[in-house]
């Protein structure tokens, strides 16, 4: 699984992209300018939190990184793929999560064995009711499901991760926790909005939005 | 664009996963192509109970019948299309991965037609045969149905994925598609009666034709309306 290097679609950027560089980005919300002028650059194995009161545009700057809102100027590079986890989970409520989660990785060419999967979803502890259509389960077991696609990530992929933590309980927040510790150990890279620490113990940078009147 | 591909991976099998889900979904939610197909044959039943069940007055109005009771039911089930997969997040892991969404949308409006419109045309020489039309008419009139049907479920695409954009709801739906349908409906209604008893005939032709440019253009559009669509529930 080799990325495929591509290019802002506002223009090339000068800077070679090792991981991700965000330069001078300007995010417009309607007629709401949320964020003026942003530059941030998060290397190989390197995590950054965002953090920042409510409204303060941490989903909407992950969703521009993630190509899903065009920033008003400025360049987003990224050479690595990109994993999107967002406040949606993007599960279909009448399948089951295991169907969902074999779905997600035949959508994105990864392996879907059996135990791969299987492996996947004991990574969040979310083996006992994977099997249950999405719709009977809980908030926070829908997002141990979501995030149980971080098991299937290439290892150079860049994770974006809007509060990845709400709802869990202690046990599925400890293996969101060992995810991430291993995710950077092999080379990935974690950029995650989030009121809680996550992730604790590992060096992480900060970058601290704020709001705009 | 910053590193939209997860992974370099085949497109063809991503499409054959997107597709193996959406059949997944139809099946789980038939009841809703049910409700369509009643819709259909409750407007063609309709005709005679208010008409009478005089020959002279039903034969020539059935096939102008049949095609606006198959428009309504199928403009009935286009709101659904990309609501529940944008309301999800799962439209953003489809912009996410290999497949483009203009595959993903033209995907959708496959199995949404194959989910609805196959059933309506099952029932087609029934009903037609109910407003006196005779077996000799049913060809041309399945055929042009067939194509039809298809042009509208392109329609739909380009409507409901730009509804989905506006947020404006259903009423906006009807409104953007009906006028483009019209020219559906006019070849459609000529294709299904031709007068030389011929089946191919320059109305079919036509048709075919507008079925061409929607299946190029729907599935671009549809993507380019998709490109930023987002669940409501994202702040």
């Amino acid at each position: 699984m080799v990325a495929e290097p591509t290019q802002s679609r506002i223009g090339a950027s000068d800077r070679p992209a090792a991981g991700l560089v965000i330069d001078g980005v300007v995010l417009v919300r309607g007629m709401r300018v949320i964020q003026p002028a942003l530059s941030h650059v998060i290397a190989p194995g390197g995590m950054t939190l965002l953090t920042g009161p409510n409204g303060s545009g941490k989903s909407s700057l992950l969703r521009a990184i993630a190509g899903r809102l065009r920033p008003m100027a400025g360049t987003i590079t990224c050479a690595a793929p990109i994993l999107y986890i967002g406040h949606a989970d993007g599960l279909a409520t009448a399948l089951s999560g295991r169907r969902n989660l074999g779905d997600w990785a035949g959508l994105n060419g990864l392996p879907v064995d059996v135990d791969v999967i299987e492996a996947a979803l004991a990574a969040l502890a979310a083996g006992p009711f994977a099997d249950l259509p999405v719709r009977m389960l809980s908030r926070g077991q829908r997002r141990r499901l979501a995030l149980a696609r971080l098991a299937l990530s290439p290892a150079q992929a860049l994770w974006l991760l809007d509060e990845p933590a709400a709802g869990l309980d202690r046990a599925a927040e400890a293996g969101l926790d060992r995810l991430i510790a291993a995710h950077l150990d092999r080379g990935g890279m974690v950029m995650a909005a989030t009121h809680t620490p996550l992730a604790t113990g590992r060096t992480h940078a900060e970058l601290a939005l704020e709001a705009q009147p | 664009m910053t590193g939209r591909m997860m992974n370099t991976g085949n497109i063809k099998s991503s499409l054959g996963a997107q597709i193996r889900r959406d059949i997944a979904l139809g099946w789980r939610g038939r009841g809703q192509a049910l409700v369509m197909l009643g819709f259909f044959l409750i407007i063609i039943t309709l005709f005679p109970l208010a008409a009478g069940p005089d020959e002279a007055q039903l034969r020539p109005i059935a096939i102008p019948v049949i095609w606006i009771a198959a428009m309504l039911a199928s403009l009935a089930g286009f709101t659904r299309i990309f609501a529940d997969d944008v309301a999800c997040g799962w439209v953003d892991q489809v912009a996410l991965s290999p497949l483009p969404l203009a595959l993903y949308a033209l995907a959708r409006a496959a199995v949404h037609w194959a989910l609805t419109a196959l059933p309506v045309l099952v029932v087609t020489p029934l009903m037609g045969l109910m407003l006196y039309l005779e077996p000799v008419g049913m060809p041309p009139l399945l055929l042009a149905l067939a194509l039809g049907t298809m042009a509208l479920t392109l329609l739909g695409l380009i409507g409901a994925a730009l509804t989905e954009g506006a947020r404006g709801g259903t009423g906006l739906l009807a409104v953007l598609v009906l006028p483009l349908a019209v020219p559906v409906l006019i070849f459609g209604v000529l294709a299904s009666a031709p007068a030389d008893g011929g089946i191919v005939t320059p109305h079919l032709m036509l048709l075919g034709a507008v079925l061409l440019v929607l299946l190029a253009l729907a599935p671009l559009v549809a993507a380019m309306a998709l490109a930023e669509a987002e669940a409501e529930t994202g702040a």
